[in-house]
């Protein structure tokens, strides 16, 4: 048993000890900064940080762009994933291998095509000025708007895998059943459909919040120096600043949501399969 | 309304959404003008010229290439025994590593690149490279052990024990009964790794310095200066080359189901 026990150790020792310093440690002291002030542990540099109004407003903006993109892919994912399970399933493999295959594609690449598409010589300009509904180009880039467009195209394949996955998991024979029972298609959806494949929507609703909250391209690219999300805020207070703190208290933050959202997901999933 | 025309609208819709920019950058790049434009202003390579002449474009292509590469093949030496200790023997503590391994995920990349610079770098005086290739490198750990311990869960232990006891050592049980039949997680694991390392902006963003950066840092540092096709050029040939690795890997071993 010893033997086995040595041997555990030395397989799992390198990875672990990779993991501790090339992400870990650093990470764990760099946010444990936000906390140290003269003299001991406090939150002053928290009560500093949201103390101004800007900072205040790039808080606000990251949770409301972070909330509608999810429900924005949780509306259009279930459109989609029941589409595809209504086909067969070998068009099931295919419509799932063509969704997944943007995810392997640079997001870099990815968001930048909007650059082309929302630019003042871009198609929707182009539309907009033909049609004589604006005089001049309109500004599309730099806003929220186009944060939020870019973070759906990023997003919405995590969403439609999980909900793929959940509806094929759900029995065949109860939407039918509640049909002839007297369910409207809206009825049947929200007292079938939705509490049967609860599980999938959290699991991707998870996927798709976090990513938004931790997303640095789109802001970056998208939302230009002037419409900030966390991420870019933590990124200009270090570059143009060299301010660590707020560096800190951010990375705080923005951990924290993360970690907040996941632990309830993995609560609610825990609490479920105990039920059953 | 028509239930089976429904779908059918709804799926293109969602894939003109999805793939449709992809066509529209691609158009850009073929453009003969000064600056990016859609419908492009005449067509030409001369931007395709372009992007393969510039020096910094080559440069950040090379570090990325092989940086993905050396973390891939890194992260799977580590990973692998790793995940096999952790499906074999199941230490004390494995509910631990399992949120350990789950945690950059979760952890926004700029953070550990920022915290990489601060508690790394700096104090020891890393060279770009190197911080690199160690922060890649740990970002895939956990990648690897993921895929890995998939395809572990799906291998019955006694095939391995029963190699053992008609006398087979424990290498040689690991070598040619769980090596051969994880092969595909293995693969699987490594173009993914490879294509997370050769996408990643967050994490390598504080580390790469002036002149020396990935790839794609380089086209975000080149698009803060330029307004010309030369993005959409390189984003269109990077999406054909992930494009073919992954309908070359998806004939394969049906990728998708890893992801």
């Amino acid at each position: 048993m010893i033997g086995d026990r040595a041997r555990t150790y030395a397989l799992l020792a390198p990875a672990m000890g990779f993991i501790a310093i090339g992400f870990l440690l650093p990470v764990a002291w760099f946010l444990a900064r936000s906390l140290s002030v003269k003299g001991g542990v406090g939150f002053d540099h928290y009560a500093e940080f949201f103390s101004s109004p800007l900072n205040r407003e790039v808080f606000w903006r990251t949770l409301r762009i972070g909330l509608e993109v999810t429900l924005t892919c949780a509306a259009i994912g279930y459109a989609v994933a029941l589409a595809i399970a209504e086909g067969g399933q070998a068009a099931r493999g295919r419509w799932l291998g063509l969704i997944v295959l943007p995810l392997m594609i640079s997001p870099v690449a990815r968001t930048y095509a909007w650059i082309v598409i929302l630019g003042r010589t871009g198609p929707i300009n182009n539309l907009i000025v033909g049609l004589g509904l604006s005089s001049g180009p309109l500004r599309l880039l730099f806003s929220e708007t186009a944060i939020f467009i870019g973070l759906v195209q990023l997003f919405l394949p995590m969403m439609v895998i999980s909900l793929v996955s959940a509806l094929e998991n759900l029995p065949r024979d109860v939407v039918p059943a509640a049909r002839i029972l007297g369910a409207g298609p809206v009825g049947a959806f929200f007292k079938v459909i939705l509490p049967l494949t609860r599980e999938g929507l959290l699991v991707g609703g998870t996927l798709v919040f976090t990513g938004s909250l931790t997303a640095y391209i789109t802001p970056a690219i998208l939302g230009g120096s002037k419409v900030l999300m966390l991420e870019t805020l933590l990124y200009q207070r270090v570059s143009v600043a060299d301010d660590l703190v707020s560096a800190s208290v951010i990375g705080v933050i923005l951990t924290g949501m993360s970690f907040a959202t996941n632990a309830l997901l993995r609560r609610v999933a825990r609490g479920r399969s105990a039920a059953r | 309304m028509n239930r089976t025309m429904t779908g059918p609208i709804v799926l293109s819709i969602t894939m003109l959404f999805l793939l449709g920019p992809f066509a529209i950058i691609a158009a850009a790049g073929f453009s003969a003008g000064e600056t990016l434009a859609f419908p492009p202003e005449g067509l030409s390579f001369r931007w395709f010229g372009a992007v393969f002449r510039e020096e910094s474009f080559r440069g950040a292509f090379a570090i990325s290439f092989f940086l993905a590469a050396g973390a891939t093949v890194l992260a799977l030496l580590l990973g692998v025994p790793a995940a096999y200790a952790l499906d074999r023997y199941r230490p004390r503590g494995t509910e631990w590593i399992r949120i350990l391994i789950a945690t950059p995920f979760i952890v926004p990349g700029i953070l550990v690149g920022l915290a990489l610079l601060q508690y790394l770098v700096i104090p020891t005086d890393l060279g770009v490279l190197p911080a690199l290739f160690i922060a890649h490198t740990a970002l895939l750990v956990p990648y690897a052990m993921r895929v890995v311990s998939a395809s572990l869960a799906n291998l019955r232990v006694d095939i391995e024990e029963a190699a053992m006891m008609l006398g087979a050592s424990r290498l040689g049980a690991f070598r040619m009964i769980v090596l051969p039949n994880i092969r595909n997680g293995i693969l699987a694991a490594s173009i993914l790794g490879f294509i997370t390392s050769f996408n990643q902006v967050p994490v390598s963003l504080f580390l790469s310095g002036p002149g020396t950066g990935t790839l794609p840092i380089a086209m975000l540092w080149y698009m803060e200066n330029n307004y010309d096709p030369s993005i959409a050029v390189l984003s269109t040939l990077l999406a054909l080359l992930s494009f073919a690795v992954i309908m070359t890997a998806e004939r394969l071993l049906k990728l998708s189901r890893y992801v």
